[in-house]
């Protein structure tokens, strides 16, 4: 069961930190973009269409690509005072909060997922766009999908810090 | 229960979910969640709100290049362009007590004029300046309190995103308003200067033994690790003020920059470059979710009619003008506490603004009024955004939330002063602006 | 019976189409309701306090708000129809028979209104209206030749109207275009004179020229489709008759400003010029036909576009207005 377990929680692992390559790799390119749109204007009176709309997209694809892997890193904002006092004095009950913390993480992920769901099935069937037609023009749904996936893989996120809090895995079992 | 109670209710149950230990953005969509199901009297039109934000709330050009100021303030650090302007200013300020945070102060007004927004001022410094002032002997709370303090000026100093909003809100140019942002920026980093200065040598625990003077640096050394950053920052504004780009498109700009003079000084990698887009990454994601958070909240709390009524109940008490300003300013530090700065003026400006017309208050500096009050609450717990920013990017277990908000707090206090200077000396803010 | 409505628009009160709602709209729909024995109460929710400018539809399908402003200008996708004046320059400068002919054309055929129901929502009245875009320089403009290599800054679908005329058309908008033109990040806008005089641009950009570009159709009060339907008739009928007399309030307002904006504007020291008919005819001439690009990408959607523009423009014609291009012939 645990090397099962183990290889389970490396995939995720993995595949959380593949979205953070994605979500890197975004702002590079939106780097770029800036860049040669900026250069365009001011050298070849040529802007490239469509920047700012592309920049409005990207914002939240990479939010979602990332948070995941900013949650994996221990990056998310909180207050650990309580559990800085709670921990060393009844880690038991600790443990516990903890967990009720991350159900109710996952609950609140889960209401967000599910319904951003329809939102994406309608992008996707209807082409939802933004921007004007006849400049520039670039469909939504992959940006509600970025949504869905990273909300995912959040909510398995917060699942994996309840297993890895009370299944503790050796160092060698948990290596990436 | 009326709508106005579950508000309340709201509120309280947001303090203690933070207190408690619950993920910040987490506690406030849960009491987003609750609080329409509560107000609408059902969880599917709750649910519905907390989408729509998740879709919309940072999906702006706005929004979309804080990842490219973030960007830009890391490249910095990577390359050793940071360390090397504190080098600078350590020799520049040397016989100065607290010089490292006056230098900090000083290039973060000089960054304000690249960055329209806080966030990317917090991020920027937490990497550049916090290991700095560290390794020259200042305490941790103290350094980080520094930044977080400063990090304000970025929307003092224009261009600013919050006098764009005000702007838009009450029909007032954008121009002028910008001009009236300059004195109250430049006085608050004065003021700031003169406080770090004076805990310096009153309150030396809170700051830090900072080494003796260094020893001051041969104009030849000065004039290589200066030169750099320099040639960046002459870059980057004279980009902007003379037509080339933006400041939305600085982000971007100052990141290649940046990225060029580290590559020809041969002092970033590609790894280290990876490295840093990761790093940016993951502050932007911590960051901007906390915002889509605190908009699910403010959208709540709107709906529950709490801060209208505040607002309602200010604009109807017949206070005279002072008693107004007052009572205006403590509901906008309240409000601070637990909303973000956006959200409090597109709630609270249009309240007021039929109330003070009549006054004949000036609206550019009720604008800059408006705006330091709200600034306040970027350093006041429990949501207080710069110190999140920090606290995110500086990625150290050892330096708490608790210490960051207590290291902001004098400078919380300094804003606070100089918020009051420009209430009662108006020219503070509309001395410059032409036609007043 | 008495009714609780929440009414969103995504921009603050200072805009004409949000204080149409509370001055004139809210006032009259009370007015009418009270008349009937039923009273309403309005819980106002502007400047993105819950919903920001293009989210108001979305807001108002989901149920979160009854009512709101429905922005076509800025929800592009989901209202694209509504879109037909953004493609359609040089049709007319009157911005009140521009409004009456969308609001007609909304009233008077179902096509019209297959964007709304789709989203789950009803359009109610009360169009919003944009007055004549001008362009503004900062450089004087006597012929099409001075805008060669120039950035003209235009917002959303009013980018194509700048193709074939030489200048560099740069996606802009209303908050950033006083601190471009200042910076030189643009050399002129296209933007109306109701924004122009609140906004300073005169001081950055004194050179005006009517080019009569065309006045614009914005968006509308829409409701959601199921809280609407469910309403006693007398109820629904009141709310469309508000909505009449919020279009007419908005427009008077509107035209009242639109001159005092010219006047004071001009006494500012910006000048203010009308291009000459060779000008006017050699822009129209030079552009792309964008409105037939659009009309047939959206056919192909199976939105009814080259429908509505035919509808558009032949009503826009019988009204007497005279298009310097029949776009919808080409
Ligand atoms: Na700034
Ligand atoms: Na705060």
């Amino acid at each position: 069961m645990r090397p099962f377990l183990a290889l389970v929680l490396r995939c995720l692992d993995g595949a959380t930190q593949a979205l953070n390559v994605i979500g890197s790799g975004l702002i590079l390119l939106l780097m770029i973009l800036v860049g040669v749109d900026v250069a365009g204007r001011n050298l070849a009176g040529a802007p490239v269409a469509g920047v700012p709309e592309l920049v409005t997209l990207s914002i939240v694809a990479i939010v979602f690509l990332q948070i995941p892997q900013a949650l994996r890193a221990g990056r998310l904002t909180r207050s650990d005072a309580l559990q800085g006092w709670l921990e060393p004095r009844h880690p038991g009950l600790a443990k516990w909060i903890e967990t009720v913390f991350d159900l109710v993480s996952m609950a609140v992920i889960w209401v967000i997922v599910s319904t951003t769901w329809p939102i994406f099935t309608r992008a996707w069937e209807r082409g939802e766009f933004i921007g004007a037609l006849g400049d520039f023009i670039a469909p939504t749904w992959p940006v509600k999908l970025t949504i869905l996936i990273g909300g995912s893989m959040l909510i398995l996120q917060f699942a994996a810090r309840i297993l890895r809090r009370w299944i503790p895995l050796s160092p060698a079992e948990a290596r990436p | 229960m009326t709508p106005f109670e579950i508000g309340l209710i709201a509120l309280a149950a947001m303090f203690l979910s933070v207190l408690a230990g619950l993920f910040v953005p987490i506690a406030l969509m849960l009491c987003s969640f609750l609080g329409v199901w509560a107000i609408k009297g059902t969880p599917l039109l709750a649910s519905k709100l907390m989408a729509l934000a998740a879709n919309d709330a940072i999906s702006s050009y706005f929004f979309g290049v804080v990842p490219l100021f973030v960007l830009m303030g890391f490249i910095v650090a990577e390359a050793g362009l940071g360390r090397d302007a504190f080098d600078v200013a350590n020799a520049m300020f040397r016989r100065l007590r607290g010089g490292l945070g006056v230098g900090t102060v000083g290039a973060n007004a000089i960054f304000a004029a690249i960055t329209g927004i806080s966030i990317a001022s917090a991020a920027v410094f937490t990497k550049i300046a916090v290991p700095q002032m560290i390794r020259h002997g200042y305490a941790p709370r103290f350094a980080v309190g520094v930044v977080a303090g400063s990090s304000v000026l970025g929307m003092m100093i224009p261009p600013s995103l919050l006098l764009i909003l005000y702007g838009i809100l009450t029909e007032q140019s954008i121009g002028d308003l910008f001009i009236a942002g300059i004195g109250p920026g430049l006085l608050l980093a004065v003021f700031f200067a003169g406080g770090i200065i004076l805990m310096a040598i009153f309150t030396p625990g809170f700051v830090g033994r900072p080494e003796g003077a260094p020893a001051a640096l041969p104009p030849r050394a000065l004039l290589a690790k200066g030169l750099p950053i320099a040639t960046l920052i002459a870059l980057v504004l004279g980009g902007i003020y003379g037509g080339i780009f933006t400041p939305v498109e600085a982000g971007a700009v100052g990141s290649i920059g940046a990225l060029l003079i580290g590559l020809a000084l041969r002092r970033l990698t590609w790894a280290g470059l990876w490295r840093v887009l990761v790093e940016t990454g993951l502050v932007t994601a911590t960051v901007c979710f906390l915002i889509i958070a605190a908009q699910m909240y403010s959208r709540m709390l709107a709906l529950s009619g709490v801060p209208a009524g505040l607002g309602a109940w200010a604009a109807g008490a017949d206070l005279g003008f002072w008693g107004l300003m007052i009572l205006y300013v403590l509901i906008v530090i309240a409000l601070g506490m637990i909303l973000d700065s956006s959200s409090i003026m597109l709630i609270l400006v249009p309240l007021m603004l039929p109330v003070v017309v009549p006054m004949g208050v000036d609206l550019v500096w009720f604008g800059i009024v408006t705006v330091l009050a709200v600034e306040i609450g970027l350093l006041t717990p429990p949501f207080g955004i710069s110190v999140y920013v920090i606290k995110a990017t500086l990625d150290d277990p050892a330096i708490t939330l608790a210490d960051i908000f207590k290291g902001a707090a004098p400078f919380a206090l300094i804003m606070l002063a100089v918020l009051a200077l420009v209430i009662v000396f108006p020219m503070i803010a509309i001395g410059l602006v032409p036609g007043r | 019976e008495s009714y609780n409505v929440t009414v969103v628009a995504g921009h603050p009160p200072v805009f004409r189409w949000v204080r149409m709602i509370s001055e004139s709209f809210i006032p009259a729909a009370q007015a009418a309701l009270e008349a009937e024995g039923h009273s309403i109460t309005f819980s106002e929710q502007y400047g993105g306090a819950l919903a920001g400018v293009g989210e108001e539809l979305e807001a108002v399908e989901a149920g979160l708000a009854e009512m709101g402003t429905c922005q076509a200008l800025f929800d592009p996708a989901k209202l694209a129809v509504q879109n037909v004046t953004y493609y359609t320059p040089f049709v007319s400068d009157d911005v009140r028979l521009i409004a009456e002919t969308v609001n007609d054309l909304h009233r008077n055929h179902t096509e019209m209104n297959l964007a709304y129901a789709e989203n789950g929502v009803f359009y109610l009245g009360a169009p919003i209206g944009i007055d004549d875009y001008a362009l503004m320089t900062n450089f004087p403009v006597t012929s099409l030749d001075d805008l060669k290599g120039r950035k003209i800054a235009a917002p959303g679908a009013a980018i194509n109207w700048l193709s074939g005329t030489g200048a560099v058309g740069v996606s802009g908008n209303l908050t950033t275009y006083y601190n471009e033109l200042k910076a030189g990040v643009y050399d002129g806008v296209l933007v109306f004179a109701s924004a122009a005089l609140p906004g300073k641009l005169f001081e950055v950009a004194p050179y005006v020229t009517k080019m009569g570009l065309g006045a614009q159709y914005a968006g509308s009060i829409c409701v959601n489709a199921e809280w609407f339907v469910g309403l006693p008739a007398e109820v629904q009928t009141a709310l469309v008759a508000a909505a009449d007399a919020a279009q007419v309030w908005y427009h008077d307002d509107l035209e009242a400003f639109v001159q005092i904006a010219l006047t004071k504007m001009a006494e500012a020291g910006a000048t203010i010029t009308e291009a000459s008919p060779e000008m006017r005819a050699a822009w129209a001439q030079g552009m792309d036909n964008a409105a037939k690009t659009w009309a047939t990408e959206l056919d192909a959607q199976g939105k009814p576009a080259s429908l509505i523009l035919g509808l558009y423009m032949d009503a826009m014609r019988a009204a007497g207005a005279t298009p310097l291009r029949d776009w919808d012939k080409e």
